[in-house]
């Protein structure tokens, strides 16, 4: 098999990609926002509860999409839930770096990180939107 | 290998990019060509030879480069003319896109012919293309649209589109081939317009280069198509439109080339077919259409339609014998495009997977979230076929599909 598809579609992602967490609907949240690829038709709904020590207590998603996609929103969950936003945006970026094959640092994550396992969507340019449209979503709902 | 496997136009030489290395080491398996063709060596050394030894203005200039230029491209034109059988090169109208064709039509068919209430008739499987522009006299102009529905085989249901005709119909804009299903349409349904007197538009992007065209045994009052699905540049288009129609409609755009007389009070406009050209058009880019259409009739359109009719059959009976693949529409008046998805694998990784395996599929909406919407799924992947394609490449395909599913189903 060649390697560029095994980095690709690791084990991992294979399996967030079928069996997605913390998917559904945060009752009660205070942030939304809604991904969505126009290239491809891929959506998602982002929603998250921030306390009042900026701390997101819980986030979910549902939606449909491709493994890439899918798997990033559920391993994205998995990563932010607890972390404080000044921190969650600090993973954003190195996030974005990651598999936009930037040359950035990386700041907070390494490769101990489940999140790691999306750097082979680098080697595919045409993904990286499929990989970043739950991050996305994230960084709306702050803003909105 | 049995004799059938033989048949093959023995252009693939004539294509540069397709002995291109994918990732270095795969031979370029094109099965996109309905998102955009491959370009002949002609195609390419023309354009090149324009830019170095003839080019100019066109119909402005009185020196010798202008004159070369405007030469290449009234001679495009000519060649469209009789690509298309349209009776004038009056008809023949040079755009940027066969989006740009339609929206013109829209436009300035609304602004003569058209009021508030007014209907046109589109239908689900239509590209985006053939539906934002009449969105547009929609949600502009309070023109209302009736969309005709679809058979489980991908064709038009020719009495639902009947039914939705009443006497505010002013004009049916439906495509000549679906770029999902690869569904010729059923000519009935431009027989009826004929019968009520409204004029159609057939969106000809995907028939262009794969069914030999002809406007006037057609009986389409507009056509379109776009150069670089037809193996010519990107950038070009063309509106066949009849001449009384064009003639009757405003002009689109303003400017240079379509005028006949200004002053600062107002200004007469230029006859057919400049009237529509505003501005410099893509003129090596019309060269280079006009060469690719030199191209296709020097393989010869019975050779053209035989070898894809025998590769678009030999690709659906192979696919339709897998379990786990699941073909959108029938293979009736099926040309060139066959859409699918493998169970529970989203289009996207069936398209990364292939690509690793050296073959380029579209996957994705394909412009069209309607019928998307429709068909219960949320993407397609999409093989569709040139002239350059051949039966072992579909063999190396349906190969590498086993493999994608061994993959996402391990």
């Amino acid at each position: 098999m060649n390697d560029l598809i095994n980095d690709l579609y690791q084990e991992i992602i294979l399996d967030h990609g079928r069996e997605p967490r913390n998917f559904g609907e945060c009752e009660p949240h205070n942030k939304s926002a809604d991904g969505h690829n126009p290239l491809c038709g891929d959506n998602l709904k982002l929603t998250f509860l921030l306390n009042d020590q900026n701390i997101i207590e819980d986030i979910k998603f549902t939606g449909e999409g491709c493994a890439i996609s899918l798997a990033s929103a559920s391993l994205m969950t998995e990563k932010l839930k607890g972390k404080k936003i000044e921190v969650a945006e600090e993973i954003f970026k190195d996030f974005t770096n990651l598999v936009s094959g930037s040359d950035e640092e990386l700041k907070v994550l390494n490769e101990e990180d489940s999140l790691y396992a999306l750097k082979g969507v680098g080697g595919f340019p045409m993904r990286v939107k499929c990989a970043t449209m739950a991050w996305h979503a994230f960084k709306q709902a702050l803003k909105d | 290998m049995d004799d059938s496997k033989t048949l093959n136009l023995n252009v693939r030489k004539d294509f540069p990019i397709l002995s291109k290395k994918i990732l270095e080491k795969r031979d370029l398996i094109y099965f996109d060509t309905a998102a955009s063709a491959q370009k002949p060596n002609a195609v390419i050394d023309e354009t090149n030879d324009f830019y170095k030894n003839h080019y100019s203005n066109v119909s402005r200039g009185v020196h010798t480069l202008s004159v070369e230029s405007t030469f290449r491209y009234e001679d495009a034109r000519k060649k469209v003319q009789k690509f298309l059988n349209a009776r004038s090169e009056n008809e023949i109208i040079f755009t940027k896109s066969a989006t740009e064709g339609i929206n013109l039509v829209a436009q300035t068919f609304y602004e003569k012919f058209m009021q508030k209430g007014d209907e046109v008739i589109l239908s689900l499987i239509e590209h985006h293309s053939n539906l934002i522009p009449w969105f547009f006299l929609r949600d502009k102009y309070g023109v209302v649209l009736k969309f005709a529905n679809i058979q489980p085989s991908g064709e038009i249901d020719i009495d639902h589109f009947n039914s939705l005709f009443t006497n505010k119909t002013k004009i049916v804009s439906l495509t000549h081939l679906s770029n999902v299903f690869g569904t010729e349409l059923d000519e009935k349904a431009i027989s009826i317009c004929k019968d009520k007197n409204v004029p159609i538009l057939l969106d000809g992007c995907q028939s262009a280069a794969h069914l030999k065209i002809d406007v006037q045994k057609l009986g389409c009052d507009f056509f379109v198509f776009s150069g670089h699905k037809t193996y010519g540049p990107a950038g070009i288009g063309v509106l066949y439109g009849t001449e009384n129609l064009l003639s009757e409609m405003p002009p689109y755009q303003g400017g240079g080339g379509m005028i006949g007389d200004v002053s600062l009070e107002g200004a007469s406009y230029a006859e057919l077919p400049a009237k529509y050209e505003a501005g410099t058009p893509p003129l090596v880019e019309a060269h280079g259409l006009g060469i690719a259409i030199d191209y296709m009739n020097k393989i010869g359109f019975d050779n053209i339609i035989k070898h894809e009719n025998e590769i678009t059959k030999y690709a659906f009976n192979k696919l339709n014998e897998i379990d786990f693949i699941e073909i959108h529409g029938g293979d009736n008046k099926r040309n060139s495009i066959i859409s699918f998805n493998i169970k529970n694998v989203h289009s996207h990784e069936v398209s990364s997977f292939l690509d690793v395996e050296g073959i380029a599929i579209r996957a994705g909406h394909h412009c069209c979230q309607p019928l998307m919407k429709h068909l219960g799924v949320n993407s397609t992947a999409r093989l569709s076929f040139g002239v350059y394609n051949s039966l072992e490449e579909v063999d190396k395909f349906v190969t590498a599909l086993h493999k994608c599913k061994e993959f996402f189903n391990k």
